[in-house]
């Protein structure tokens, strides 16, 4: 909304569809409850968010910044450039400087030093002052220096107060009175430094039709899924950036009978977890690297006794402790190909946190189904940025729970075996407590009563019993997903949080020209190679677009489908940051032009 | 007509085998108790012992080395009707799945964990275990003793430790560990000495040395301090104490953790039966 001296020289705030604001400082500035409150304001137009926090593993200082993106559209990524950034220090500066768009807004905290000349870029709009001491000096604390900024923040994007007021009232009034007042209080000395320092808005927000739609990270929804899909034993390990799933359910998984445990280690997670499953219960375990290879026998062993367990792994930046904050997808291998010896496990891929709830369930089902263990593979985007999406469907949700047998069906059998052989690998399951299923379960190779045995015949059988289930799972684990012209003759696939930053490179590809298909691919292993040729079938080129250093998927699509190796191009990433839309759609362009002139 | 399930088989073990002794027992005290099979789970560890658990018509299970105790909890909490018993050696116990015994310890699960001791890895032909003494196949360390550590961690309600070469004894003390379990009142842990008669054959020496604690007269089994002074008294005298060395009243971590009285792994878990209540979480995603 213009004022009266903007409609008197003429500067009207410019309309945005899409913002990218970057708050920034130490951690503990409190940067991330302005991404919260800027939400709630966002959201309330009717604009779909998109955020991403970029802390350290620590609790107090180092650099942390939060980044929200508003849009008309529906949104999935971070776009290519920062539009306002409030910086608590030089050093947020710094840490944004890069992305800053060409005309950005900087709210700058000058209460350690004004902002120094170098980045002073004339095309930026500077807004400077002293907002830790203001806030210490009137409310004694410099904390409230988020609160200060948010005000000023508020004016440069259009906001009317009220908005600004009725937001951090909701936020902090059940945090009681004294909170709630120091929030107004400083509030109204960022606007009263606003009303001087800042004579127009630089922006003014677009409103949107996001309403109905919730606000949801990738763990939350998963955890969500575990829970709706009848799970009801979490046992977990703190590890970033896995330990959001323990928490949401630890209040919520009683409330249904349930019970999140936190074991000692990793290997007590995996085994307690295989423990539980094998006597019936719904189980998730989830972990990031370092635990999976503290996990990575206790698989193999749910893989030889056939008994059905998820596994979530959050990849982090690897190898060892790594960047624990920080986004990659380098654990493809370890999932697939993990363990000693030889046997079937599926991993599942969900690109937002919609498919996160239905392939939580999906993946439960098929784990039980084929009783085996089942990976969900979520990145640190993924699993810790928030995006609006559809509700969650619950009333879709199916139950099932393969050849578990009851005790009505276990007394029609003459002879039950736990290990059976059957023509889909899959042997009717009995739980203890039920008359009639006694049996032996092992991680030895066994018989079909589970009973050691080394006798070459049956170690044939039991390999190719185990082994197929990998073939008959294909017709129920989750197909990709193909977006963009079917005709291309250029190709993208990528998996996990690189799904926005594709959609998004493909529209501008789609303007300079360069016509695109993407393949979201949604199960990892077995690759389902009938989708893959399908899609792979008329392309000249296909890039595969991932976050680590040797381009694992794509060397699982060159095995995979080894006629087409040739055109499997790698672009990747592993600098701890998700891809921007702008970053594929030039390496994408850049290949293809440097290939013409050759 | 019920129907045909695996039946037990003969042991693997050596002729003489203290284990056998731990299998009789084991067998008399449940068929004493009169626990069903149907809800009997044997939890067997890696090496000798561990494959119990295809010696006995109950539900079995063989865990990886070292980690029976976290299987076996896992069970217990997924459905705490169900009889446990976790069994399986010392190496398993006390080496590689030495951290999960200290944390089954502070849980206090209620299930029964029998290790059977005998200071060497039989199954790999006679490494030194964690209970080996100082020259045994080269070990340089001084054994372990889990019945110290035992009464050293706070919530521990049950601990003794019994002998292959004392039949009656052992049996006694492994009813009284299942029932201390099934009664909910938390970790049945019976130490079994049981000689491996190819390895390291300790009958001879262990049943001039085993001492009953029982059998004294003023030996107060619910004083955990006197409980470990008295062990450790008789162990500088060279003797190793046998019997319920210690009692105790504490919370089982079903009672700390479990929070339905209906089993996890028998809930009905249907969407018609859960929906509106789940539907409900909707609204912490605003």
């Amino acid at each position: 909304m213009a004022t009266k001296l903007e409609e008197a020289v003429g500067i009207a705030p410019v309309l945005k569809d899409d913002i990218s604001v970057m708050i920034g400082g130490q951690g503990g500035d409190g940067t991330l409850t302005v991404v919260n409150l800027l939400g709630r304001i966002f959201r309330d137009r009717g604009l779909y968010i998109y955020d991403a926090r970029n802390v350290l593993s620590r609790i107090r200082g180092g650099h942390a910044d939060g980044v929200i993106r508003a849009s008309v559209k529906e949104i999935y990524s971070m776009g290519d450039q920062i539009d306002v950034l409030v910086a608590f220090d030089e050093e947020a500066v710094q840490a944004g400087l890069s992305e800053l768009s060409e005309n950005a807004v900087i709210i700058f905290d000058s209460s350690k030093g004004q902002l120094p000349d170098s980045y002073r870029k004339s095309s930026y709009l500077i807004y400077s002052a002293p907002l830790g001491n203001m806030a210490a000096s009137e409310l004694r604390r410099n904390i409230f220096k988020n609160t200060v900024a948010f005000a000023i923040l508020g004016r440069v994007l259009g906001f009317e107060d009220k908005v600004l007021v009725d937001v951090l009232k909701a936020r902090y009034e059940r945090r009681g009175k004294e909170a709630l007042e120091s929030n107004l209080k400083a509030l109204s000395i960022g606007l009263s430094f606003a009303d001087k320092n800042v004579p127009s808005s630089r922006y003014s927000m677009a409103k949107g039709n996001s309403s109905g739609k919730i606000l949801s990270t990738g763990n939350e929804a998963t955890a969500f899924g575990f829970l709706v899909s009848g799970g009801r034993f979490f046992i977990g390990y703190p590890i970033t950036p896995a330990t959001d799933i323990m928490e949401w359910l630890a209040p919520r998984l009683p409330r249904f009978g349930g019970v999140v445990k936190q074991a000692e280690d990793e290997l007590a997670v995996i085994n307690m977890g295989i423990g539980a499953a094998y006597a019936g219960a719904r189980v998730m375990v989830a972990t990031s690297g370092p635990g999976q290879s503290l996990m990575t026998e206790g698989v193999g062993h749910a893989g030889e006794s056939e008994i059905p367990i998820v596994v979530v792994e959050c990849q982090r930046v690897g190898p060892s402790t790594g960047e624990p904050t920080k986004n990659e997808q380098s654990d493809l291998n370890h999932v697939v190909y993990s363990s000693h010896g030889e046997f079937p496990r599926l991993v599942v891929a969900p690109a937002t946190a919609g498919e996160c709830f239905t392939m939580s369930v999906q993946a439960m089902n098929l784990a039980e189904q084929y009783q085996l263990p089942v990976f969900i593979l979520l990145d640190q985007a993924l699993c810790q940025n928030s995006a609006c999406i559809d509700p969650f469907d619950i009333g879709s949700v199916k139950i099932e729970r393969g050849k578990l047998l009851t005790e009505e069906e276990l007394l029609r059998l003459s002879y039950y075996k736990r290990y059976q052989f059957t023509e889909d690998g899959i042997s009717p399951r009995s739980i203890p407590s039920t008359e009639g299923g006694q049996s032996q379960v092992t991680g030895n190779e066994h018989n079909e009563l589970g009973l050691v045995s080394t006798d070459k015949t049956n170690r044939l059988k039991m390999m190719h019993k185990r082994m197929s289930k990998l073939e008959h799972a294909k017709r129920d684990l989750p197909r990709g997903v193909n977006f963009g012209n079917s005709n291309a003759k250029i190709g993208i696939i990528g998996f996990g949080s690189t799904y926005g930053p594709i959609r998004e490179a493909m529209v501008q590809l789609s303007k300079g020209g360069i016509d695109v298909k993407y393949h979201q691919i949604r199960t990892i292993w077995p690759i389902l190679e009938d989708d893959l040729r399908a899609f792979l079938d008329s392309l000249s080129t296909v890039f595969v677009i991932e976050n680590n250093y040797q381009g694992q998927l794509a060397a699982l699509i060159r095995s995979s489908i080894k006629e087409k190796s040739g055109i499997v191009e790698s672009i990747t990433k592993f600098d701890g940051t998700s891809f921007k839309p702008k970053e594929i759609a030039n390496a994408v362009s850049s290949y293809l032009s440097g290939k013409i002139e050759k | 007509m019920t129907t045909k399930t695996v039946q037990a088989t003969t042991p693997i073990w050596c002729p003489g085998c203290g284990d056998f002794g731990v299998l009789a027992s084991l067998k008399k005290a449940l068929v004493e108790l009169g626990i069903k099979s149907k809800d009997t789970v044997v939890v067997g560890g890696i090496g000798c012992s561990g494959s119990i658990h295809n010696n006995l018509d109950c539900y079995g299970i063989h865990s990886l080395h070292g980690r029976l105790l976290p299987t076996a909890i896992g069970i217990k909490l997924a459905n705490p009707e169900l009889t446990v018993i976790a069994a399986g050696g010392d190496g398993d116990g006390y080496a590689i799945g030495a951290g999960h015994f200290i944390h089954a310890l502070k849980r206090n699960p209620s299930i029964v964990y029998i290790v059977m001791q005998n200071g060497t890895y039989g199954l790999t032909k006679g490494q030194p275990s964690p209970t080996a003494v100082p020259g045994y196949e080269g070990n340089v360390e001084p054994p372990f003793d889990a019945i110290l550590t035992a009464l050293s961690i706070q919530n521990t309600s049950f601990i003794a430790r019994g002998f292959s070469g004392n039949q009656s004894q052992l049996t006694d003390l492994i009813k009284k560990a299942i029932l201390h379990a099934n009664e909910r009142k938390g970790f049945g842990f019976l130490e079994v000495l049981s000689p491996c008669v190819t390895y390291n054959d300790t009958y001879k020496e262990w049943r001039e040395r085993v001492f009953n604690v029982d059998a004294e007269k003023d030996y107060d089994q619910h004083n955990r301090l006197l409980a470990f002074t008295r062990a450790s008294q008789l162990m500088s005298e060279g003797k190793i104490p046998t019997g319920l060395l210690y009692v105790g009243s504490n919370n089982s971590l079903e009672t700390n953790t479990l929070t339905s009285k209906e089993p996890m792994a028998l809930q009905d878990i249907s969407i018609e039966k859960n929906k509106s209540r789940y539907e409900e979480l909707l609204r912490d995603f605003r």
